[in-house]
């Protein structure tokens, strides 16, 4: 079986938040959530900072932090390595966000609209709240999966297609010529807070 | 929510979180008060302990029943122990619960079988007290067992929250023997006996924060205690209300009233400590690079209603 992973290549990444904003449309993610992020972060001192951007998302852990605290087996890794949610077993005790040291899930008692309270839904929010709480679930505990949708039709997932500098590469880790594979091998990535011992599976090139 | 902590400390854990922690901690605390009155012959003390134990801790379980999302699931919980420490904290608050239960209705009311038998009694009493004990660590193991966040992952955080815990339980007893007009010498000593363990709870407090803003990643949380967000509450909350009022008023000895308002002043604080701490939770930045990355910060104006929007 396929065991997915991504690689980031910060020297590409220029933070223009398109991943960010794909994820949102196309996972239907209601205000507050962000599947995929991106975050900024400095360096240096005047008159030398640099600004760098750091995508992130879930990063389907070999050995997550979320699993090993879920106490229902709500959430596990799937033959594909992605690491899934079963809303109707998850009791939303939200330990999981605790569990998590990249901050990747997110829960909501309901989905919400961004335009202000008050005003009907319209036919498109309609449409994204019923498809939101037949996947995900309000109240219990949300996350990436690597768009399963999407690669059920053989597509990248949504933040990989948007990308337009290319800087995310998507594919399956096992098949040593994929270019994720190839990518990882030449060993000049690296993953976050490795110290937490979670093993991710996107790894991140170095931004120069 | 101060910026420098946006996104990187935990909001869905709360009050009612707090009330949980506060109120198992709390009712295991009176149970244990109970049995050791108990082994010392305070009749009295000892029922009121016991009543007083599992119905807090039931208390706390409704309000964490409260704070799940989806709680038609409940009932998982307790069929995978050997999963995290919500299942197994789940299984042992059960189990304290019901021997706590048992204790009562065999004892006070509306049997009264055990009142002749004191060797049987005090077998369901240390039963009982043991499960206090696992219910009132097992809060703090619950947020010890969160790795992320550094502020909560230490073996302090079980410490604190035992003599806390026990402090407050001793509390409860004194507030519930007051007002049911207990011996004043049985008072007494227990008045005595708390003041060491707030002394305790003081010293492992100062300890854990001291720790914990050494510590570079949990200086945050500790900052967000000692000088943010929470602050406040801390220091008026957990020092003022929780420890020194309390440690005064039981050193000066006990007179009605004071006693009433420092037991009354001393679960406010055991309340406080616990949403300090989980005021306090967060994770660590994440750096790589030479960089330290942060969620870009929110604007914090929310959405105007419907019908103050301009005239377009």
């Amino acid at each position: 079986m396929a065991r997915y992973g991504m690689v980031i290549d910060l020297k590409r990444c220029y933070g223009c938040y398109a991943c960010m904003l794909a994820c949102k449309v196309t996972n239907h993610l209601p205000p507050n959530v962000f599947w995929s992020r991106v975050l900024k972060g400095e360096s240096g001192t005047y008159p030398n900072v640099v600004r760098q951007a750091l995508p992130v998302l879930c990063f389907h852990c070999e050995d997550p932090g979320c699993v090993k605290v879920c106490p229902t087996k709500a959430t596990y890794a799937n033959e594909d390595g992605v690491v899934v949610i079963d809303k109707d077993v998850c009791v939303g005790c939200k330990y999981c966000m605790m569990g998590c040291p990249y901050g990747a899930r997110y829960t909501v008692p309901e989905w919400k609209s961004y335009f202000p309270e008050g005003l009907p839904l319209s036919e498109l929010e309609q449409f994204q709240k019923r498809a939101w709480e037949e996947k995900s679930g309000c109240g219990v505990a949300t996350k990436c999966d690597f768009c399963t949708d999407r690669r059920k039709n053989g597509k990248a997932p949504a933040c990989v297609a948007a990308c337009p500098a290319n800087a995310r590469i998507f594919g399956d880790l096992d098949d040593s010529g994929s270019e994720v594979s190839q990518l990882v091998k030449t060993g000049r990535g690296f993953v976050l807070k490795p110290e937490q011992g979670t093993n991710p599976k996107v790894y991140y090139l170095p931004p120069r | 929510m101060s910026s420098r902590l946006y996104g990187l400390v935990q909001t869905e854990w709360r009050w009612l979180i707090a009330i949980y922690l506060f109120l198992a901690g709390a009712g295991g605390g009176a149970h244990i008060a109970g049995v050791t009155a108990d082994f010392l012959g305070w009749t009295q003390l000892a029922n009121i302990g016991i009543c007083l134990g599992w119905p807090l801790v039931l208390v706390g379980c409704l309000c964490l029943l409260g704070d799940l999302g989806n709680i038609v699931n409940a009932w998982r919980v307790a069929r995978k122990p050997d999963t995290s420490w919500i299942a197994r904290g789940t299984l042992i608050i059960s189990i304290f619960m019901m021997v706590g239960f048992i204790h009562m209705i065999l004892w006070i009311w509306p049997g009264t079988m055990l009142g002749a038998d004191s060797t049987a009694r005090h077998v369901v009493g240390v039963i009982g007290a043991v499960l206090a004990f696992g219910t009132m660590v097992y809060t703090g193991l619950l947020l010890g067992d969160a790795i992320p966040i550094p502020f909560w992952n230490t073996v302090l955080l079980p410490i604190l929250f035992f003599l806390s815990a026990l402090s407050t339980g001793v509390m409860a007893v004194i507030l519930s023997g007051v007002i049911a007009g207990a011996e004043e010498a049985q008072l007494l000593t227990l008045a005595r006996a708390d003041i060491l363990l707030i002394a305790a709870e003081a010293l492992v407090l100062a300890a854990y924060l001291h720790g914990s803003y050494r510590i570079p990643n949990s200086r945050m949380s500790a900052e967000q205690v000692l000088k943010g967000d929470a602050a406040s509450m801390f220091w008026f909350g957990v020092v003022g209300c929780g420890l020194a009022i309390p440690l005064v008023i039981d050193a000066t000895g006990l007179h009605g009233a004071a006693a009433v308002l420092a037991s009354v002043l001393g679960l406010i604080g055991g309340l406080c400590l616990r949403y300090v701490v989980l005021a306090g939770g967060a994770m660590y930045p994440i750096a790589a690079a030479g960089f330290t990355f942060r969620p870009v910060t929110r604007p914090k104006e929310p959405m105007p209603a419907v019908g103050k929007l301009p005239p377009s």
